[in-house]
């Protein structure tokens, strides 16, 4: 049963990995507001013809 | 500097995914209609090595996975990902290198596989060099994933994201530890890991390809698609994210119920059944959301296909993680195990889960890319009646199937005898069921052409964009700093300390394995057990090029039922030199562990020049080619040596001293025992030979076992 | 792309479709007599036209298919000059929550954010000017962050901007307060999440364990998973069991005994137990149950925290003054901050404006509302030299006064100088649960020393020390510290869906405690806005009443405003030539060719119409003359709101009833018959007088429970045990309170306090059920064989057991008391 061994670390590491994810997202944010992030998706950009792509240079 | 970026969308790495998961979707069910064909109907094996059952089914099951949903994957998260983070993709050339990649691998895979260049190990049979291939295109994958994200111009990272992520680190890690393997060749390797150590790895791995490649990306896409097809947000997003990180933190470890009963430890059998009856919590957590989010639009629904497609797809997946959980039950598994019953639990999720969601995205998708409407919603909702109808010719067939063949095979008389104690009635009785599911497969097929033909109209009508020009306002990085200072440096020093802490415990933790993984490893071996002759080693590489362990098991459970029919059930020191293990997980044939010295040399002979010959009646292809093509002498040495690295104990040097010597022998003695048979006109040098050889040897060292002691034998890894 | 924006809406419809009743193209309200066509589509006014032209021009009309009735409708035209004071640095510097000189981010609260489409237009606002970086909407909080730059656009600017789309963002003198600091909520679901991970990681390990791990031959793993666990277990032990150390060590050290120290000495107890196990190699230890506990306790904890994002329990009356006031700086009118107003200067205040401080009437005539004020159900008018008070609101034209006291000192906002406002109540302390800890805790250490003592005194001293340790494991109150909060979290989110919304849980017990209800008048149990309208004369015929109606409908002044409420009917309102309104006095006009006067008596007997003497002692009336003819009078009588008699009836049996007014004792006989002899009933109370009623009442040992609306209330809301707000609607301005209820729940309170007492019955009850477990355990413990596995199967059972019981029961409480579901 060795490669429990090697799975452990393995499979611990990944875990951890994710445990950091989790942590550096609460501490960003991410999580405060849990409601504007699904309306948000629901609406698509404003396409923007090429020509007048340089619209920074008007704003 | 102004504040507001101008930047475009890529739309053609998009469409190339989408036409491709279009296609592979009708190549790989196709496949799967043809060798279901071939349950029933044998001749359709079409007597060439190219098209049998067992070197096709690999071929199925690659395809639907990985080019199917693969593709599939890559086309939604290549759309949503860039609209989530606003912003193009990390770099186009990654997205190119990851299209033109993956689909090579998937060219391969669908050459190499009908010439059986397998390792036999389900859903990685591919051979080592596509292995690293693999592994290079996904790290690519990777970081054009993670680059875009980091990237980002939207600050939140919307729950999908987070499935996506995930989905990439953890196939990352599981591919490269599942394909450990030693090359004998170009195109031939074998598992460092042996006996049950392989198993454990590969159904590890087995359980989380399901979990992270067909699972966990379609969670992302489902949380993006749904809410934009039905125009309202997810039900609860709190709910959303729990149930991600709920997922994660548990997922990973729910493996080893796929090897229920088998020589695994209890330990680890019961761990992993209650892992997966765990799972059902944040499964459904994912399963309600998604319908609840459809609340109050039913109308909807029965206007669009796609939300039709989307409410099968998300209810399947309820069923199927319900379902799961349930057959890693013990006294449901010992049922369930073997039996088609599986088949039809992964094909709920294949078909209804992934494919239906699959559809819908397309169906969501190409009106989009072209900027237009469906071609034809009509025939999208007959595609969806269709599909719906497809599948539950399947699976249901397949469940009854499934639960008649169980019973069957444990039922006794009174006398205290097995009813059915030939095999082969049992398989007799399902052949109407597999006609069956061959008739829902073939509807689902013909949906999939449906809806090719519709997304085909569907381009012709409108103008692709290639480039989707946007805008978006930039956050000023400034600020975090500004903002954040304060409490955080607070709460800052217990986290970090703790975070630090644990991650010297863990290494304390290592550094107490690392010796342990040194000492000889007592697992209860049995001296009778030794390494396979040359020739049986030929042999068993047949077996595996043939694809027979897509039909026959060698794991005979501890069960009266089983002992009967197959004799002493297998004991974990009989595989100590099984490089890789073929315990198998399907037995459309008998088990096969204990089969060596069952029959004579000559049946084998005949069985494999037609099975029918021996076993009125039998569904098994006919392998004649078997019986002339020479055994591959050139490559003796080569594979000898690499199982000698990988822990087998031949003596050093013996692959260019007596190994030839020893095979010429023993192929000799096999000849004989043909020529018993009155077979005479036997091919010297004919796989047969090595295959009858492999055959007459399984499961028999045991018998020659005086008795039962500990010799110590030094674990894989230590190699 | 408009396409897509129309399938990914749920209810779409196109701009320009057509209804019976036209509706607007902007905001959907349907068009009446002020409607304009434009761009072949129908607008109700023309501030919606102004904006939907904004949009097209910017190409933004997708705004329009994102959501039914996405426009907000512009109540006032506003210009940029009534924002210029924002640029002030004082004023500036405050209001933005960061700037480098380059950028800077600011928050504005926008209350008429209210769908999809309100966010994707405010998140597009780069889209309009120039210099308008990124905007982030938070919907619950109906907040936009805003950054831009302040090279290319000022705050004034932006405000405008906002402004004119419609989305004018509330600015009172509140927000120059600064930011409030953010709720701990990042840390506990830090906590949450680490002891989540390690409970289901150790878990593994643990299973293992259980299921005969050593059936592995010699390979040694248990060590190696005791060591892994131990690993896992650590942070959870210093960073997610965090706050009970905390709490822990502040017991110690003030000598009290609250929950959170048996819990503490618990999780010491089983950690140390684990840890000897795991490094003395004699077993794996109990780290799986010390995850789970502390993770069940920390899920207790977030259910604790529930906050209405859009409510606030702490406001003073600087969140209902202005932000700003218009001056007179010699000749020229300037808008200051009220921060910067000085005795002695002179302010203009226009119709509907609010008094920021006590001041003199220089010119023009005052009709103030004090209703919030002072509780004066009635508006009063003031003359040139008069004096009038910070708060009230003007409701006649233009008035012209000067400053005699410092906002802050004026004869309502110096009630928050009182030392009421002071001292903080602390609350937290006497709860249920740490009334029974303490006899929980002096039990649960007999036991422990006792079981020591036996093992002991039979010579098995390692046997005494492992039951010690194991009965402080198994009487950690896990289960007991989730009974209240999840029996009294479920009361409260099922008043939260009745629109009863408690400050927190700890409101509950309060409510259960209290036996005198305390009343205020105007706004509290009569309604403002329904007054009763009689005519006295002859009856008036359609044509007259038609256009009396018409004409009202010209006035701001909110007694004709309500009367044409009462006289709407199916009116058509009619033009009307003419108008002229002499604020506080009275209007005049033409409709259908009759010359229609409407006013007080002396300003018609000014106009020498002779007033009937029967009528012109009335109060509160409204004179009419036609013609010159005197016609009759229509009089208004504030009256109670919906069953607020039936609440009195229901209260007075088990509660002791008192009645506070600001106003004058004309109601009084009025309220005497409501609330029976036995009620005190006190009128022309000031907020100071009110405070001090409340303090005496709980001076003779009475718990107080005091129900008003206005600031004048604010004091008495604060003493009070549990202060209850009433609001016309949710979101609206109420003083600092502990429960926030809208209007017409008022008559539910009796229910409501039913419930709450109920609710605290099922905190005992759980709290038994939760003891139980712990003895159960105990007779295990002391007998000093407590397996893991044990533990590991009680603990969680218990806690389950209890938060089910406790939610499940308060739920069929909720049933009972008719608080199901949500209120339409």
């Amino acid at each position: 049963m060795s490669t429990i061994y090697m799975m452990i670390p393995a499979t611990l590491l990944i875990a951890g990995g994710f445990l950091i994810a989790y942590i550096w997202s609460v501490r960003n944010g991410q999580f405060e507001d849990t409601t504007t992030p699904a309306m948000r998706i629901l609406t698509d950009d404003k396409p923007i013809s090429p020509e007048a792509s340089d619209l920074e240079t008007k704003n | 500097m102004t504040n507001v970026e101008t930047f475009k969308y890529d739309n053609r790495i998009v469409r190339a995914f989408a036409i491709a998961t279009a296609i592979w979707g009708l190549v790989g069910t196709a496949a799967g209609l043809l060798i279901a064909c071939q349950l029933f109907y044998p001749d359709l094996n079409l007597n060439t090595p190219f098209t049998t059952f067992g070197r096709l089914r690999p071929l199925h099951t690659n395809a639907v996975i990985f080019a199917f949903v693969g593709n599939g994957v890559f086309t939604g998260i290549y759309y949503s990902l860039q609209r989530l983070c606003k912003a193009r993709m990390f770099s186009d050339a990654l997205s190119w290198f990851n299209f033109w990649g993956w689909n090579g691998i998937i060219v391969a895979a669908a050459v190499t596989l009908p010439l059986g260049l397998t390792t036999s190990k389900e859903y990685a049979e591919l051979e080592w060099p596509i292995d690293i291939a693999i592994a290079v295109v996904w790290v690519a994958f990777t970081i054009n994933l993670l680059g875009t994200i980091i990237k980002r111009r939207e600050k939140h990272m919307y729950v999908a994201i987070w499935f996506y992520i995930a989905t990439a680190i953890t196939v990352a890690m599981l591919h490269i530890f599942n394909s450990l393997e030693m090359p004998a060749s170009i195109f031939k390797s074998y598992s460092i890991y042996a006996g049950v150590q392989d198993a454990l790895v590969q159904w590890w791995y087995g359980h989380n390809a399901v979990a992270f490649f067909l699972t966990t990306p379609y969670l992302g896409l489902m949380y993006y698609f749904l809410p934009k097809a039905s125009g309202r947000p997810v039900f609860s997003y709190r709910l959303s994210i729990i149930h991600f990180w709920a997922l994660i933190f548990i997922y990973i470890w729910a493996g080893p119920h796929h090897l229920l009963y088998t020589a695994l430890p209890d330990w680890a059998q019961s761990l992993g059944m209650a892992f997966s009856v765990m799972l059902v919590a944040p499964s459904w957590g994912g399963m309600l959301n998604g319908l609840l989010t459809l609340r109050g639009a039913w109308d909807k629904v029965r206007q669009e296909p796609m939300l039709k497609f989307m409410v099968v797809a998300v209810t399947a997946y309820g069923m199927s993680t319900l379902e799961g959980p349930t057959m890693a039950i013990k006294s449901v598994n010992s049922l369930s195990h073997y039996t088609d019953w599986t088949i039809a639990h992964v094909h709920t999720g294949a078909l209804g889960w992934n494919g239906f969601l699959t559809f819908s995205m397309l169906y969501w998708l190409f009106p989009r890319l072209y900027n237009t409407k469906l071609f034809s919603v009509k025939l999208a909702n007959y595609h969806f009646w269709i599909a719906l109808l497809g599948m539950m010719f399947y699976v249901v067939p397949m469940y009854v199937s499934g639960v008649t063949q169980g019973l069957m095979w444990k039922q006794f008389n009174p006398d205290g005898f097995l009813s059915y104690g030939n095999f082969l009635e049992t398989v007799i009785r399902l052949v109407p069921l597999y006609k069956l599911r061959a008739v829902g497969g073939s509807l689902y097929v013909v949906g999939i052409v449906i809806m090719l033909f519709n997304l085909y109209k569907t381009c012709k009508l409108g103008k692709f964009i290639g480039d989707e020009t946007v805008q978006a306002a930039v956050e000023k990085k400034a600020e975090h700093a500004e903002k954040e200072r304060g409490h955080r440096w607070l709460e800052g020093v217990p986290l970090t300390f703790t975070v630090l802490a644990t991650v010297a415990v863990i290494i304390g933790g290592l550094i107490e394995i690392v010796p342990m993984m040194l000492v000889k490893e007592n697992v209860p071996t049995i001296s009778s057990v030794k390494p396979y002759t040359p020739l049986e080693v030929m042999g068993r590489d047949v077996y595996i090029r043939e694809g027979c362990v897509g039909c026959h098991s060698q794991m005979v459970r501890p069960f009266r039922s089983e002992t009967e029919r197959y004799g002493e059930y297998s004991k974990v020191g009989e595989y100590v030199y099984d490089h890789p293990f073929l315990w198998g997980s399907k037995r459309t044939g008998p088990d096969l562990h204990r089969v060596g010295g069952k029959y004579p040399d000559a049946w084998h002979y005949n069985h494999m020049e037609n099975p029918r010959s021996t076993s009125p009646g039998s569904i098994m292809p006919n392998y004649p080619w078997l019986l002339t093509q020479s055994i591959d002498t050139n490559a003796l040495p080569g594979r000898i040596a690499a199982l000698r690295k990988v822990g087998v104990p031949y003596p050093v040097g013996y692959e260019h001293g007596d190994a030839q010597k020893d095979l010429v022998e023993q192929a000799a003695k096999v000849l004989i025992g043909f020529s018993t048979g009155s077979i005479t006109n036997a091919k010297p040098d004919a796989e047969i030979i090595a295959l009858t050889a492999y055959l007459q040897r399984l499961g028999t060292d045991i018998k020659k076992a005086p008795a039962v002691t500990n010799i110590t034998t030094t674990a894989a890894l230590t190699k | 792309m408009s396409e897509a924006a129309l399938n990914i809406s749920a209810l779409t419809v196109s701009p320009d479709n057509k209804s019976a009743a036209a509706s607007c193209a902007h905001c959907g309200l349907p068009c009446l007599t002020t409607a304009v066509r434009a761009h072949d589509k129908d607008f109700c006014c023309t501030g919606c036209q102004t904006v939907f032209e904004i949009l097209t021009e910017n190409g933004l009309t997708q705004f329009y298919e994102l959501s039914d009735k996405a426009g907000v409708q512009i109540k006032r035209p506003t210009r940029r000059e009534q924002f210029l004071f924002l640029d002030e640095p004082a004023v500036r510097e405050k209001l933005v929550d960061f700037s480098d000189g380059k950028t800077s981010r600011v928050t504005f609260t926008v209350p008429s954010i209210h769908c999809i489409a309100c966010v994707w237009l405010l998140e597009n606002l780069f889209q309009f000017k120039p210099g308008v970086g990124r905007s982030t909407v938070n919907f619950p909080k109906k907040e936009v962050a805003i950054q831009f730059e302040d090279a290319k656009i000022s705050l004034s600017e932006l405000v405008a901007l906002l402004a004119s789309l419609g989305y004018e963002p509330t600015l009172n003198f509140g927000s120059l307060e600064g930011a409030k600091p953010k709720p701990a909520f990042r840390k506990l679901i830090l906590q949450l999440g680490l002891a989540g991970f390690s409970f289901g990681n150790i878990m593994l390990f643990s299973i293992c364990l259980y299921n005969g791990l050593d059936s592995l031959g010699t390979l040694n793993f248990k060590p190696l998973f005791g060591y892994i666990s131990l690993g896992l277990a650590l942070p959870v032990v210093v960073y997610s069991a965090l706050d009970y150390w905390r709490s822990a060590w502040t017991c110690l050290r003030q000598r009290i005994l609250t929950i959170e120290l048996p819990i503490a000495v618990g999780i010491v107890a089983i950690f140390a137990q684990s840890c000897y196990e795991v490094f003395s190699r004699t077993g794996e230890g109990y780290f799986d149950s010390l995850c789970g506990l502390i993770f069940f306790l920390l899920i207790g904890r977030w259910f604790q925290q529930k906050s209405y994002e859009r409510l606030s329990f702490d406001r003073d009356y600087k969140a209902f003054f202005p932000l700003s006031v218009v001056r007179k700086n010699g000749n020229r009118d300037e808008t200051v901050p009220i921060s910067a107003l000085n005795v002695g200067d002179h302010l203009l205040l226009r119709h509907g404006e609010l008094i920021p401080a006590d001041a003199r009437i220089v010119s023009g005539e005052g009709v103030i509302d004090y209703s919030f004020v002072t509780g004066e159900s009635e508006p009063v008018e003031k003359r040139a030299g008069e004096l009038v008070y910070a708060g009230g609101q003007q409701t006649g034209g233009v008035l012209e006064v000067q400053m005699t006291k410092p906002v802050s000192q004026s004869y309502l906002t110096s009630l928050w100088s009182h030392e009421t406002f002071a001292k903080e109540r602390n609350d937290t302390l006497d709860n249920i649960l740490n009334r029974f800890t303490k006899r929980f805790t002096i039990t649960v250490s007999v036991v422990a020393l006792g079981a020591a003592a036996f093992w002991w005194a039979h010579g098995q001293p390692n046997v005494a020390l492992k039951a010690f340790t194991s009965v402080l494991i198994v009487a950690c109150p896990c289960a007991l510290a989730l009974s209240a909060p999840f029996a009294l979290g479920t009361a409260q989110r099922l008043l939260g869906r009745q629109k009863v919304f408690l400050k927190n849980q700890h409101t509950i017990e309060t409510l259960a405690k209290v036996n005198t209800v305390v009343f205020d008048k105007t706004g509290t149990l009569t309604a403002p806005g329904a007054a009763k309208v009689e005519f006295h004369g002859a009856a008036l015929n359609e044509a007259e009443e038609r256009a009396l109606f018409s004409m009202t409908r010209h006035s701001t002044h909110p007694l004709p405003v309500r009367i044409g409420e009462a006289i709407a009917k199916q009116h058509f309102p009619e033009t009307v030539y003419s108008f002229l309104e002499t604020p506080g006095k009275g209007m005049e006009a033409r409709v259908a060719n009759q010359e229609i006067w409407m006013g007080s008596a002396s300003w018609l007997a000014s106009r020498n119409v002779m007033v009937p003497t029967e009528h012109q002692s009335r109060s509160n009336s409204v004179h009419i003359a036609i013609n010159g003819a005197y016609r009759g009078c229509f009089t208004l009588q504030t009256s109670l709101r919906q069953d607020a008699d039936k609440l009195i009836a229901a209260l007075s049996n088990d509660y002791d009833l008192a009645l506070l007014s600001g106003d004058n004792e004309r109601e009084r006989a009025r309220f005497g018959d409501l609330f029976g002899a036995r009620a005190n009933l006190n009128f022309n109370q000031s907020p100071l007088n009110k405070l001090g009623f409340i303090h005496n009442l709980q001076q003779s040992g009475k718990t107080v429970m005091m129900v008003g609306d206005g600031l004048n209330d604010a004091g008495a809301l604060k003493q009070s045990d549990s202060g209850v707000a009433v609001v016309e609607n949710i979101g609206a301005f109420s003083p600092a309170s502990d429960v926030i209820i809208e209007a017409n729940n008022v008559p539910r309170l009796s229910q409501i306090m039913a419930f709450s007492k109920d609710s605290v019955r099922i905190v005992w009850v759980s709290i038994m059920l939760s003891s139980a477990y712990n003895f159960i355990g105990l007779g295990i413990a002391a007998s000093g064989k407590l397996a893991p596995v044990v533990c590991a199967v009680l603990m969680p059972l218990s806690s389950i057991t209890v938060v089910g019981f406790a939610c499940g029961a308060t739920h069929w409480l909720g049933r009972k008391h008719k608080l199901g579901g949500k209120q339409s």
